[in-house]
């Protein structure tokens, strides 16, 4: 089943790309000149606003020739303002706070699209769920902080205003220094999205983030320990925060590793890694029950293929 | 500290105001070009100074060191402030962000450099300590009433982050980036031998450097980065026991009719790695209905190792044979060329409707090898042996997906979607040794996606989202395998003070396989609220209930008997915070803050965890606040009495603020 929509994905893909490749090649309809009426006009009503923008990076945009905002950095995401600066009407101009998310997005990016950081979005869970780039950036904002919060302490409570239960687990006694302020949220994960589970920062073009500070856990080694690689290090531990030491999933260390090294290969005809037993060792004894006592390079040996140094 | 000091001396240096004071015949700044109107200072922030007393752990002091870590002494609590300089010399803007020096675990330093179409300079230093001594972790004496805990660390983490953007035009941006994070420190760990392990001091000492440069080209439609980079990497661990008190280890009781032991020894790690790396990532948007990107990252690590022992002492090493002394002398190398792919557009075909697909393979290889040589003495006879081993780690990993968007009404959006997951993992050591020298498996996995999006007005917003998997093969027994995925997110705001937001999230996931019988239930529900009645007091807060309920089969090692892991974590942690502003004296107004966190939890590892803090905040002056704080610290668990501890700490000092 799963191999037929396999090979089902590899046309369907590219057929739909070619398709709107093809849509793409069509000319669209001219459209008449749109009435803008500048940035002098908006500030004269909005002082407060535009004297804001003046400080902040947005500034930049009414200076942009390239994509003909010179002079129109309010209508660059509110659009033309005439008819709203002859009405006075709040109805009559585009007011992006009030769009849907992908809508008021499709605004930001017009200029934003092309950045590295973006790479990722379409997968992001914060695009799929319509959190909008104004749920963390202030357009209009000036100060320190400038469109964005950049201490880490604030950072973590803006994240924490939706992500409730994540806060929560960082209260427990073994975590990341986040409640701290040493770290940032946007120190592990990538808000704007990431090729990586959980949205989560790469070190050195594509391995997990976590090695940018836990280097001497990189590799590679002689001696890997696979669930290292493939299921990265929250297959054993909790990396938010936990009651159990070294954030670990369990209670105890022996039932970390027991878990995979179960000495009982399913039967159902699949093969799993790590089932093989290890060795007799007698679990009523202290020893045995602290894997780790002996296997101490449980990240991954230069040494010794059983990870004992 | 040094390059701190000369980086700040140079910041100093440069700003208008320290110009100002030290050269009088420079002229006044040109306000009429500059954007920056004249009444605004050049220097705005704060910093705060002060001195913090611990009263005293009531304890375990290795427990309150290996959690929070904070001592007495003068801080400098924290300081933010931001640089203006009107004449646009060397910088338009400077923001300088610093926390917790003057002993504290985490201190932090940050900087912020701009000019506008030259550079954008940014600067991160971090100092992390890092102390963790927790016997409950791994110590196989607990049992004789002996607390050393045999993997406990007192190391310090320096991580430093420098990146230069050059900005000659606008459609190009090369950047330049060097990042390092070193490790070093003391530890106790354990030398291992077939019938005992010896519990030994541990040097710790290594670091990695990455050096990287790029460019960014953008045009009207597309864009593209290019970046090279490189790692180096050293590791120098040594383990070692000088001459002098023979160390008996872990085991007390004889082997063969012998007790062995330990009387000396030194074993050096001399790990020397290098890496290339190279991103390449592209958006397009050829046109207003279509996005485009992709990317392609490559990575190659590698390692060269020397290792060498030499140990003496009453040695078991063979399973029968004892001997003397021991040397074993090691070379291993090892790489792994990583290659992640990955492309994706996303399509608009009709105003209300979005499709997003994506395609992504990410592959590893690893190989590596190890040369070893070891002499094994004893006043009888002498042997060496030789071993030449070879080590393969294999992960490939493929995703596909896709999603339809459909914006049913300006307050309803639904989507779904369906992505696959397919590869195969082997890892394998020759020749083979033991039970297992070699392991392979293959994974692929269905998964069917939803969500719903709802914001029926401005004050209520309802998020859901879910996602069922159901797998055909796994490569780990715990991996996800039938699983559900849900999350809810709810936010009202009832009146303009009063806003709540509710968030649920569940996993479930279940292998019925005989011999795995998987059976894993975790779920998360929360509620917080904001509730500003006055300007003078408000309140936030926010209560937390979290299950996590595991059952999986396994064997027992040493009797062969079926047993069942079971893990159970019921946990309820609240936080609040209570702000009041206090009747102005001599027209400052005193600002009270009080609350805390609370974590309690029952289960597999009963814990209590409470941090209350309160706070007075005195202005006593335009530009100067005094403040104090108390803070305390309870820590308990039911299970592991002797890691218990509690602490009060109290910090007064002084904000100046410009």
């Amino acid at each position: 089943m799963g191999q037929r929509l396999n090979m089902s994905s590899y046309w369907i893909e590219p057929a739909l790309l070619a398709v709107c490749l093809a849509m793409a090649a069509v000319p669209g309809s001219a459209q008449p000149a749109p009435p803008f009426v500048g940035t002098d006009t908006c500030a004269a009503c909005h002082e407060d606003i535009a004297n804001a923008i003046a400080k902040s990076p947005h500034h930049l945009v009414d200076t942009d020739k390239k994509r003909g905002w010179n002079g129109r950095v309010c209508e660059s995401c509110h659009g033309p303002g005439q008819k709203h600066a002859e009405s006075g009407d709040a109805a009559a101009i585009h007011n992006p706070a009030r769009l849907a998310a992908a809508a008021a997005d499709r605004i930001c990016l017009t200029c934003h699209l092309n950045q590295p950081t973006h790479i990722g979005r379409l997968q992001s869970s914060h695009a799929r769920d319509a959190v909008a780039c104004t749920t963390c950036h202030k357009v209009h904002a000036n100060g320190p902080e400038g469109l964005v919060l950049r201490k880490a302490a604030a950072i973590n409570e803006q994240c924490a205003g939706c992500h409730d239960n994540v806060w929560a687990e960082f209260q427990r006694p073994n975590h990341h220094k986040l409640p701290e302020g040493a770290m940032a949220c946007v120190d592990c994960h990538n808000p704007h999205g990431s090729i990586r589970p959980a949205m989560t920062q790469a070190f050195a073009a594509n391995e997990p983030g976590c090695f940018t500070c836990h280097g001497d856990k990189r590799g590679p080694f002689a001696f890997e320990h696979a669930p290292v690689r493939f299921g990265g290090c929250a297959t054993c531990h909790e990396p938010h925060g936990s009651a159990n030491p070294r954030m670990l999933t369990r209670q105890s260390v022996q039932y970390v590793c027991l878990e995979c090294h179960a000495n009982l290969p399913a039967l159902n005809g699949t093969r799993t890694i790590g089932v093989v037993p290890p060795a007799f060792h007698d679990l009523r004894s202290p020893t045995f029950q602290n894997c780790t006592v002996c296997h101490q390079k449980i990240h991954g040996s230069h040494v010794d293929r059983n990870l004992l140094k | 500290m040094n390059a701190l000091l000369v980086v700040a001396i140079a910041i100093v240096s440069s700003t208008p105001g320290f110009a100002q004071q030290t050269q009088t015949a420079a002229p006044a700044p040109d306000s009429a070009s500059s954007p920056v109107p004249s009444t605004e200072s050049w220097i705005t922030g704060w910093i705060d100074l002060g001195y913090r007393w611990q009263t005293g752990v009531g304890g375990s002091l290795d427990t309150y060191r290996s959690f929070v870590n904070l001592g007495s002494g003068p801080k400098l609590l924290g300081a933010e402030f931001t640089l203006i300089d009107p004449r646009h010399r060397l910088f338009d803007k400077i923001r300088v962000r610093a926390n917790g020096w003057g002993g504290d675990p985490n201190e932090t330093f940050h900087l912020d450099a701009e000019k506008s179409k030259l550079y954008r300079f940014s600067a991160d230093y971090r100092d992390i300590a890092y102390f963790d001594y927790l016997p409950s972790y791994a110590d196989p004496l607990l049992s004789r009433g002996i607390v050393l805990n045999e993997q406990a660390f007192d190391t310090r983490r320096k991580m430093g982050t420098f990146q230069l953007d050059l900005l000659p035009g606008k459609w190009i941006t090369p950047y330049f980036g060097y990042e390092y994070n070193s490790g070093s420190g003391t530890g106790t760990t354990a030398f291992y031998t077939t019938a005992n392990q010896f519990p030994v001091p541990t040097n710790l000492r290594e670091s990695t450097n990455l050096y990287r440069g790029g460019v960014h080209i953008e045009l009207s439609r597309f864009h593209a980065t290019f970046e090279e980079g490189g790692t180096t990497f050293k590791d120098d661990q040594s383990v070692f026991q000088n001459p002098g008190p023979v160390n008996y280890g872990n085991v007390n009781t004889s082997s063969f009719g012998q007790t062995t032991d330990l009387t000396s020894l030194l074993a050096a790690y001399g790990i020397r790695g290098s890496s290339i790396y190279t991103r390449a990532l592209f958006t397009a948007s050829p046109a207003s209905w279509l996005d485009l990107y992709g990317q392609f990252l490559y990575t190659q690590p590698r390692n060269d190792v020397n290792y060498q022992q030499h140990a003496t002492g009453n040695l078991l090493l063979d399973p029968s044979l004892f001997y003397t002394s021991q040397s074993y002398l090691l070379s291993a190398a090892a790489k792994m060329p990583h290659t992640t792919g990955n492309f994706g557009a996303e399509m608009r075909p009709m105003r209300r409707l979005r499709l997003v697909t994506s395609w992504l393979t990410d592959r590893l290889h690893n190989a590596g090898s190890a040369a070893s040589n070891q002499v094994s003495l004893n006043s009888s006879t002498s042997e060496q042996s030789a071993a030449l081993l070879n080590s393969t780690l294999i992960d490939n990993y493929s995703q596909a997906e896709a999603q339809l968007f459909f914006d049913a009404t300006s307050k309803l959006a639904l989507r779904g979607g369906y992505r696959y997951v397919w590869g195969e993992s082997s890892d394998a050591v020759l020749p083979p040794a033991g039970l297992a020298s070699a392991d392979q498996a293959r994974f692929r996995r269905n998964i069917g996606l939803g969500g719903i999006i709802f914001r029926p007005s401005q004050k209520l917003s309802l998020t859901g989202e879910a996602e069922v998997g159901s797998s055909g093969a796994i490569d780990f027994r715990t991996s996800l395998n039938d699983y559900q995925k849900v999350r809810a997110m709810a936010r009202y705001q009832a009146v303009k003070s009063l806003t709540v937001t509710s968030d649920f999230s569940a996993l479930l996931n279940h292998n019925p396989a005989q011999g795995v019988n998987f059976d894993y239930r975790a779920q998360q529900q929360s509620v917080a609220l904001l509730w500003t009645p006055a300007k003078i007091w408000n309140i936030q807060g926010s209560y937390t209930r979290s299950t996590v309920n595991s059952n999986i089969d396994y064997l027992d090692p040493g009797t062969l008997q079926p047993q069942v892991s079971q893990y159970r974590d019921n946990a309820h942690t609240a936080s609040a915070l209570f702000n009041l502003m206090l009747p102005p004296r001599s027209g400052f107004v005193p600002t009270i803050t009080a609350g805390g966190s609370f974590f309690t939890s029952s289960g597999s590892r009963p814990t209590n965890y409470y941090q209350p803090i309160a706070t007075l905040r005195l202005p006593v002056g335009k530009h100067l606040t005094w403040f104090a704080e108390w803070r305390y610290y309870g820590f308990g668990e039911a299970f592991y009495l002797y890691e218990g501890f509690h602490s009060h700490l109290v910090t007064t000092g002084l904000r100046f603020t410009r």
